[in-house]
């Protein structure tokens, strides 16, 4: 696959992309931000703002990037930076305690999806 | 291009069973203002509710707010290529209802955001507690997908703000300003030795919720290009943005843009102010590589001095705002940014989520993390049901009497990154 898409979002699982290797694993945001990184850090290069969306570290739980499907072997400098930043403004916002209801977190879901076929469908 | 602002004063916002404008007193026909706005098959009901300053009122969710304006003289309508037909606008005269607003209030999600007080410690965080608020709550009709829904609310406020502007077409204005920009080459020639100035506007362009729409285009598919400045104050841009309260962009903050009136007030005193060069902040990277590329491809082009940049919302347009700076930076125009922190509830954290050392001039909207107690008020307009699910808040931010600690990003406008706040270092 040309592409890798890293997400805690399910509701990208029922979506077929032309291209993209969608990999699901219900985790937290902060472990998104990480497993993007550990690709990174074996030559993929990041495709999408780890911060999409203006919806904050703490307040939405799910988090979609994209990534490229193979490695260039040496790491990407860029990619680097954009996700390091990322990870160091995750820190800053203090962890949330709210219960979020269903139809919440499908909304946050929904938005998540939104923001990042905002890339898929318009560049891909 | 030369527009003339008509300014209207507006002392007060009434219901009544016909429209007129009297007195200051804007007259709206309630049950005709329901009519046209419930011809959205995606609204089910809308009521209409109006907030005074220094009324213990709050207002929650705030979806946009909308300044009524009329074209009066002149080519095209305002919000071309949306309410009115596409032509572009930004010559003639145009009228204004000061001192009030639409406000559209009412969930789109269920995390929707954005409190307006109308007095209390609140209301010194955002100027919409400064205006009369004519709030049109909406309500969904039954198995409206959210696109859609919050497509119809965005109308809403449009054409609301288009029928009020229109009974107060007769009204003589109590004050007129007049904003002109020439082309390029007699600009330079009526100033020759000022320095040439652009502004630089980042418009919000991410996806639902996330969107800026110029002409009716959605900012995600346009590349950067040139605007009159004047075009911007007929609603030549308009807000599709519902998240991030306190620095995302009302259509208000667009058409009173004040980077746009504060470069027009020194244009012929201390710099030549040439135009506004607009761009997105989307989230694929290389969209932020091009748009950037061809940013300051359009700065170097108009050969300018020096820049204005301000940005639209938190984390992703950080980076599109360091690229901009850098690479206008780079071909030799100087540049300051406009931006907010998110720099911790202590203040101590980095303020962006980007940095270079060519952004060595910033101006801040102030500390979006900075936490607030806004006592409980006698009247919401709207819902307290979300308060605390949206940024800023936790569980708990809502006590049971209505009293709300939060961080002061669940204000609309409170660190709007135009500049567009009373926020000030001492």
């Amino acid at each position: 696959m040309k592409y890798i898409l890293i997400t805690n979002n399910d509701s990208l699982l029922n979506s077929s992309y032309k291209n993209i290797n969608v990999v699901y694993k219900n985790c937290s945001y902060i472990e998104v931000l990480l497993r993007v990184r550990a690709y990174i850090h074996k030559g993929h290069t990041i495709l999408t703002h780890p911060l999409s969306s203006s919806l904050k570290p703490n307040e939405t739980p799910f988090k979609s990037i994209l990534i490229s499907g193979s490695s260039k072997g040496a790491t990407d400098a860029f990619s680097v930076d954009i996700i390091e930043q990322a990870i160091e403004a995750y820190k800053k916002f203090p962890q949330s305690n709210k219960s979020l209801n269903q139809k919440i977190i499908d909304d946050f879901k929904l938005v998540d999806k939104t923001v990042i076929e905002s890339a898929i469908l318009n560049n891909l | 291009m030369k527009l003339e602002l008509g300014y209207i004063n507006v002392k007060g916002v009434k219901f009544a069973t016909e429209n007129k404008f009297e007195n200051g007193i804007v007259y709206v026909d309630e049950l005709a203002l329901k009519e046209l706005l419930l011809k959205d098959s995606s609204l089910e009901d809308c009521n209409f509710d109006v907030a005074y300053p220094g009324e213990s009122v709050r207002i929650t969710p705030v979806k946009d707010v909308i300044e009524p304006r009329l074209k009066v003289e002149g080519p095209g309508g305002i919000f071309p290529g949306v309410i009115s037909k596409l032509e572009t606008v930004g010559s003639g005269k145009t009228h204004v209802l000061r001192g009030m607003a639409i406000v559209t209030a009412g969930k789109i999600v269920g995390f929707q955001e954005g409190i307006i007080d109308m007095s209390g410690p609140g209301a010194d965080y955002t100027p919409f507690s400064q205006l009369i608020n004519l709030v049109v709550v909406c309500k969904p009709a039954p198995m409206v997908e959210a696109h859609d829904y919050e497509e119809a609310v965005r109308l809403a406020g449009l054409k609301a703000a288009n029928f009020v502007a229109e009974i107060a077409k007769d009204a003589v204005p109590d004050e007129v300003m007049a904003y002109e920009t020439k082309g390029l080459i007699d600009s330079i020639n009526e100033y020759p030795n000022l320095p040439r100035v652009a502004y630089v506007q980042m418009l919000q362009s991410q996806g639902l919720l996330h969107d800026t729409y110029v002409y009716g285009v959605d900012a995600k598919k346009i590349v950067p290009t040139i605007l009159y400045p004047t075009e911007i104050f007929d609603g030549a841009i308009i807000s599709g943005n519902c998240v991030s309260a306190c620095d995302k962009n009302t259509t208000y903050h667009h058409q009173n843009n004040p980077v746009v009136t504060d470069l027009y007030a020194q244009h012929g005193k201390t710099i030549n102010f040439v135009g506004v060069i607009i761009t997105n902040e989307n989230v694929y990277l290389a969209d932020k590589v091009r748009s950037s590329d061809w940013t300051a491809k359009l700065a170097e082009f108009l050969q300018v001095d020096g820049v204005i940049i301000s940005q639209e919302g938190f984390g992703n347009p950080d980076t599109d705002l360091i690229l901009n700076c850098k690479k206008i930076e780079q071909k030799g125009i100087k540049t300051v940014i406009i931006t907010d922190e998110y720099a911790g509830q202590d203040g101590k954290s980095q303020s962006l989520a980007d940095a270079d050392v060519l952004a060595n001039a910033v101006v801040t909207g102030g500390n979006a993390n900075q936490v607030i107690t806004l006592p409980s008020m006698d009247k919401v307009i709207g819902t307290l049901k979300y308060v605390d699910k949206i940024a800023g808040s936790h569980a708990g931010s809502l006590a049971d009497d209505g009293t709300i600690i939060a961080e002061i990003q669940v204000i609309t406008g409170a660190t709007n990154e135009l500049g567009f706040n009373k926020l000030s270092a001492r």
